[in-house]
């Protein structure tokens, strides 16, 4: 079967991971911009929140779909972390990194499951939360605690990092390299999830610094 | 002239099977203008005195351009020059006084013979894979004969470049192959005379690379960093390219 044999491949793999890459990227893009009417005000924000769950069939939908680009993402992840852990472990007694800025590539794994543990306590934060009180309401609660916030502001500083190399390593594998297009791509891989750390990291610190006190 | 004192930490391994550990040696008066290569050879001569086993590595042209020599030095593949191998690298790159960690290129791909001495006939299993190109292509053609766009030569001859001296294996986090597969196939794939076989070619190199147990690429550009030959990872973007058209096309 040709499509086994290509995603049993390295490179297959290495698709799989900028596929479901991209659809993340794609969902982070419409999750941001729902988040963003949190600064104009909470009414704008719980009528987005109700707009969107008074159509439940796009939400189970999407929310399934989404679960299984993140399960094949975060698996195929972590099966090439260790599948080239084995062949990279204790190579040399010394080890020199030519490339600089090689920070944000070879903690891609790390970067990642630190998301992957944001996301549980997001998803029970706020998807399974009790639904007896407003979800802007839940949002202010949860948010104005200074730790709770923080954590979120750190796994933004993390999914930043993580998009720096990601972003630029999925046009890569999908074979976007052209030299006219290179310094483009690597300015949109810094200003791309520096923008989702300035609006995801925004609320966060709007709520915890007390911005958000009369929300 | 000047002339420089080392002392120099190499990966001594009498063969594949056995274990092998890192042993010191100095070096006193080794002039700058020695390669790196002359001054083993410097070495050896000293051991072969001595009465000791000399360090056996790989080298022939000692020009750069025949892809034999290579070792890890301080943890750098060809060491700390930019764009030239081992043999290239001179020892007005170092000073008196230094102690230089000496290191055989390592990957689960390239068993280690002896020393320094590597196995990289995994590389050559990768080529022969690609087949042959099976048109009759007739005798040495007169220069100019088949159009080909200037640009599309260069980038050509940019992946013929390689010299398949193993420094991107070496030098990957993850011990992949995939700027050497990609130079090969690039190198093919750009020209008329490749396009016959392309998919397949594609298929069974990438086939063949993965079954050889190199790594994964994760994109880290360390290769691209050590190449000798400076080979771009706009080689890598073309072979997934090129394998994605074949095994959704012809896998």
């Amino acid at each position: 079967m040709w499509f086994v044999r290509f995603l049993t491949s390295s490179i297959g793999k290495k698709f799989l991971m900028a596929t479901t890459g991209l659809l993340l990227f794609l969902f982070l893009c419409t999750h941001v911009a729902g988040n963003a009417t949190i600064f104009m005000s909470s009414e704008v924000f719980q009528s987005y929140a109700d707009e969107l769950h008074s159509h439940p069939l796009i939400v189970i939908v999407f929310s399934f779909s989404l679960l299984l680009v993140f399960l094949a993402h975060i698996l195929v992840g972590l099966y090439l972390f260790y599948e080239n852990r084995q062949v990279s472990n204790s190579r040399y007694a010394v080890t020199t990194r030519v490339v600089k800025n090689s920070f944000a590539s070879s903690t891609m794994p790390y970067t990642g499951l630190f998301i992957l543990a944001f996301l549980v306590v997001h998803i029970f934060g706020f998807t399974f939360a009790p639904h007896d009180s407003l979800i802007s309401v839940t949002v202010k609660d949860l948010l104005s605690n200074f730790f709770y916030a923080l954590f979120y502001i750190l796994a933004f500083v993390a999914l930043t990092i993580h998009l720096s190399h990601g972003f630029w390593s999925m046009l890569q594998t999908f074979g976007v390299n052209h030299p006219r297009y290179n310094a483009l791509i690597a300015r949109l891989s810094l200003i791309l999830p520096l923008f989702f750390l300035l609006i995801f990291g925004g609320i966060a610190f709007y709520f915890m610094s007390g911005l958000g006190a009369s929300f | 002239m000047s002339s420089i004192n080392l002392t120099l930490k190499i990966w001594r391994q009498p063969n594949s099977d056995a274990l092998g550990n890192l042993e010191t040696y100095t070096l006193d008066s080794i002039s700058t203008d020695m390669s790196f290569l002359e001054m083993l050879d410097v070495l050896n001569e000293k051991l072969t005195k001595e009465g000791k086993d000399p360090v056996a590595f790989d080298h022939d042209c000692r020009e750069g351009i025949c892809g034999m020599c290579g070792a890890i030095v301080d943890g750098v593949a060809h060491g700390p020059e930019k764009e030239v191998t081992l043999c290239q690298l001179h020892m007005r790159h170092f000073a008196s006084g230094d102690t230089i960690v000496i290191e055989p290129f390592r990957s689960r791909a390239f068993p280690i013979k002896k020393d320094l001495l590597i196995d990289r006939s995994a590389l050559d299993r990768i080529i022969q894979s690609g087949g042959y190109v099976s048109v009759n292509t007739g005798g040495t053609p007169d220069g100019n004969s088949i159009p080909i766009p200037s640009p599309q030569a260069e980038l050509a001859m940019d992946a013929a470049a390689c010299i398949g001296c193993g420094a991107c294996v070496a030098s990957c986090p993850n011990g992949a192959a995939m700027l050497f597969t990609s130079a090969k196939i690039s190198q093919l794939c750009l020209l008329p005379q490749g396009q016959v076989e392309r998919k397949e070619r594609a298929l069974a190199m990438v086939a063949q690379m993965d079954k050889e147990g190199f790594g994964n690429c994760t994109n880290f550009k360390e290769c691209e960093a050590v190449c000798p030959k400076g080979i771009s990872i706009r080689n890598i973007a073309r072979l997934n390219k090129e394998y994605f058209k074949g095994i959704f096309l012809e896998g």
